[in-house]
């Protein structure tokens, strides 16, 4: 292996005979314009194969998928894969997505860590009646069984950090075959960490790879039983009533201070919320309610944001995102005019740190609304891009409601009880807790394994 | 009209007329008071030049302005040359498919469908196809010209043709509204029938489009019978990405023939897949030249790009019958060196114009 990033990497579809080169490549490019990888694109017809041939593998037994999964965990981590390096693979990660190589490497460390414990993540979702096998000696009696609702599950992977990828594979701790179509601006994870899983036992028709141009990433879901898919609100809407895909759309995870806590006492959780791994995330804050003045809290958040220095994705200090110029512009373009009538504190200028080699670093901007309603606490953006709004008891829950994550620094129980039963709201933590924290066996946005399992009764004689 | 004008465009089927010589012949019977259709008398009129002394070389066609818009509104009797005299001999008149707006009219004369059934029946015999099967169309019928070469193909090639009802303009209207699981139901509907005539019949050749092709691939159970019966498949009216050909030919269909056609209804047939190709290529698709030629020209200038260059497919189809000049298609290909003795150019890896995609989804972090 040559020094990381000198050689442009092939990177074949992985199909249920092994890897697929097809003649239809699609050229990865890094954040400053330059070919990084070469993608293999299949067509619809090698996607309905890949599908057909997985859902007649057969699945090994639970304790062996587990055992598969621990040992790529491991490779995942440390081995070569590919022909690249871990340390390789998180430098392309890193000049291809733009995400600070701290985060990459950070990620890397989570992914493993979360596939180790894949087998405890699924079984806390497993409804305390229901046991695991038929033959349990409980069904004798009568008992719900846990099982899967299919036998090929669909994830169209997201871009924006490898993180999202470390879910997936308890699909497979669960008996599902899975098919991944990765994304264009980060092909590498799932391709290294479906070749790690092969390498640990999976079979080729057990967890494939399918990259695909747009208009045949819908083959996919037609084929599977069930699916998962990354996007924006046209994603939620395009398959609100799929009974057969979970969508993951926005985030919109925010922040809420009350009267009766000091924001300078949770200035770092606050900063590190909106900034922290990158600020590309569903669980970065998008915006924060205080009870209060929200001006005090602008200007440190702008203080503290505004000292972080525009460095290149793979400098180890970076923090900020990197996006190529022409994207990053578009992006600054976007927030500029959703941003017109809000009070700038940082960023209302423009957010661009050009780089000087076609990329641009996407640096924080603080925007203090006027009104807890105001639309552009909904305005989630893929860089570090935080809207500050006043807030009170008369606003109450409304503008706190569509949030991943809401973060609420209170002392207020009867409020928290509020916040925890409002359904749109999918977790709360209370306290000094970044809208990014996430711990394995506890759900994200609900558990996948209730999306994947059902229970059905069995009785025997 | 002179007499070698008319020997020009009758010659007969086994001979092809030098491509200048061609297009002087037609310039005269089609813009001949006594012989020319009452739509390009009446067009020539607004024309910047004379054809008749102007329009001397194949290159000269581009002079002409894309008419083909018209062929909207125009009564579709006034397309026949009057050369013909009072009864000519027409097989029908036919529609383009209709993806942009109201469709186009053509009509198609005996002699010329003669002259294309012969020249495409050749090429069937280069690819290696069986003379004398039954063969069954899942093509477009109705107003669609695909669907009278398919019933002519199977009876002068083949024995009894199969046919079901085939209605595009119907599933590009569920795609537009977004209705995939109508199109879907409709096209599974499609195979259905397929499906019936495959078990039951002796079908030698199947004629079918790409997307119903893999929806056939889909069923074993129709793989198996294509497999067991079929020894050629023809493919045409959308493309073929040559990831998929490969798979076709190497894994699903290996011992079968595949060939594909690339035609529009504006030009009255359809060019054939040049044999030979390697399984692992694209298509590549050479006109019946010098009546039908393709040039791969930029859009913005209409002058050819380099060969191994992308642009669009511009094509002249120029016969006694017919004579529609400088139509741009809305295909994107790649310009290929054509045969020797072939005017114009051959064209490799079609695809439908760039449409951009979502390039970057500005809000939201995916």
């Amino acid at each position: 292996m040559a020094a990381p990033g000198t050689d442009v990497v092939q990177l074949d579809a992985l199909g249920a005979r092994g890897p697929y080169q097809t003649r239809n490549r699609l050229t990865v490019t890094d954040v400053a314009g330059r070919e990084r990888a070469e993608l293999s694109l299949v067509p619809s017809l090698f996607v309905d194969r890949t599908i057909k041939a997985l859902r007649g593998a057969d699945t090994p037994a639970p304790d062996e998928r587990i055992g598969m999964i621990n040992r790529a965990a491991e490779l995942f981590a440390t081995a070569t894969l590919n022909g690249l390096t871990p340390d390789a693979y998180t430098h392309l990660v890193s000049r291809v997505g733009g995400t600070p190589l701290s985060v990459v490497r950070a990620t890397v460390t989570a992914i493993a860590a979360r596939l180790r414990r894949a087998h405890h993540s699924v079984d806390q979702a497993r409804p305390t009646g229901a046991v695991h096998r038929w033959n349990d000696p409980l069904t004798r009696t009568g008992r719900a069984v846990w099982v899967p609702r299919g036998d090929v599950f669909a994830v169209h992977a997201a871009g924006n950090h490898p993180g999202p990828h470390s879910l997936w594979p308890e699909a497979l701790a669960l008996g599902y075959r899975v098919v991944v179509r990765p994304s264009r601006r980060e092909p590498f994870t799932p391709h290294r960490l479906i070749t790690a899983l092969r390498t640990a036992g999976f079979g080729d028709d057990h967890v494939a790879l399918l990259p695909t141009d747009h208009t045949t990433a819908d083959a996919l879901l037609q084929g599977a039983d069930l699916g998962l898919v990354y996007g924006g609100e046209d994603v939620v809407r395009a398959y609100a009533a799929d009974p057969t895909v979970l969508p993951q759309g926005p985030g919109r995870s925010k922040v809420l201070l009350t009267r009766d806590v000091d924001w300078r006492d949770h200035l770092d959780t606050i900063v590190d919320s909106v900034s922290g791994h990158g600020g590309t995330g569903c669980v970065n804050t998008t915006a924060v309610f205080v009870e209060g003045d929200p001006a005090p809290l602008c200007a440190a958040l702008a203080e503290r944001l505004a000292a972080v220095p525009s460095l290149p994705p793979e400098d180890p200090a970076a923090v900020f995102p990197v996006q190529s110029l022409a994207t990053a512009k578009a992006l600054e373009a976007h927030l500029l005019h959703r941003a017109s009538g809000t009070r700038p504190w940082l960023g209302g200028e423009g957010v661009l740190g050009e780089l000087g080699d076609g990329s641009a670093v996407l640096r924080a901007a603080v925007h203090q609304l006027d009104s807890p309603h105001s639309p552009q606490a909904a305005v989630e953006m893929p860089f570090p891009c935080v809207w500050v709004a006043p807030w009170s008891r008369d606003a109450g829950v409304v503008p706190l409601r569509d949030s991943l994550v809401l973060t609420a620094i209170t002392h207020d129980d009867s409020l928290v009880s509020e916040l925890v039963e409002e359904p749109s709201i999918s977790n709360v933590y209370v306290g000094d807790h970044p809208t990014y924290w996430m711990e394995s066996g506890l759900p994200h946005d609900g558990y996948l394994a209730e999306f994947l399992m059902r229970c059905k009764t069995v009785i025997r004689d | 009209m002179p007499r070698a004008t008319t020997e020009i465009l009758d010659l007969p089927l086994d001979v092809r007329p030098e491509p200048d010589d061609l297009i002087r012949a037609a310039m005269q019977w089609h813009f001949g008071a006594e012989t020319g259709s009452p739509f390009w008398l009446e067009r020539a009129k607004n024309l910047p030049f004379d054809p008749l002394t102007d329009i001397k070389t194949h290159d000269d066609l581009t002079l002409f302005p894309n008419v083909a818009a018209e062929l909207r509104d125009v009564p579709a009797q006034d397309l026949i040359p009057r050369g013909y005299g009072p009864s000519p001999d027409i097989v029908g008149v036919f529609e383009s498919g209709g993806t942009t707006g109201a469709p186009k009219r053509v009509v198609l004369l005996r002699d010329w469908l003669d002259r294309m059934l012969h020249w495409s029946n050749l090429n069937l015999d280069a690819h290696g196809f069986p003379r004398g099967t039954d063969w069954l169309g899942i093509v477009p019928t109705g107003p669609h010209i695909v669907g009278e070469y398919f019933r002519r193909s199977a009876a002068t090639y083949g024995r009894h043709g199969f046919t079901l009802d085939l209605d595009p303009r119907w599933v590009k209207k569920l795609i537009a509204a977004g209705d995939r699981a109508a199109a879907g139901a409709y096209a599974e509907h499609l195979i259905d029938q397929a499906a019936f005539v495959l078990r039951t019949q002796d079908i030698g050749v199947l004629t079918v489009t790409p997307p119903l092709l893999e929806r056939i691939a889909h069923r074993d159970d129709l793989v198996d019978l294509v497999n067991k019966k079929v020894r050629a498949i023809r493919w045409g009216g959308t493309q073929l990405d040559p990831d998929s050909r490969h798979l076709y030919k190497t894994d699903i269909f290996p011992d079968t023939v595949l060939c594909g056609n690339y035609g529009s209804t504006m030009i009255l047939g359809f060019g054939g897949e040049r044999p030979g190709l390697p399984d692992d290529a694209g298509c590549v698709f050479d006109p019946y030249s010098p009546y039908v030629t393709f040039v791969v020209v930029d859009p913005q200038t209409l002058r050819p790009v380099g060969y191994g260059e992308r642009g669009r497919v511009l094509v002249h189809h120029v016969s006694k019958s017919f004579f529609l000049p400088s139509n741009l298609e809305r295909d994107v290909a790649t310009r290929i060196e054509p045969l020797p003795g072939q005017a114009g150019d051959a064209v490799a890896d079609i695809t439908p114009v760039e449409t951009f995609e979502n390039e970057a989804v500005i809000e939201g972090v995916y």
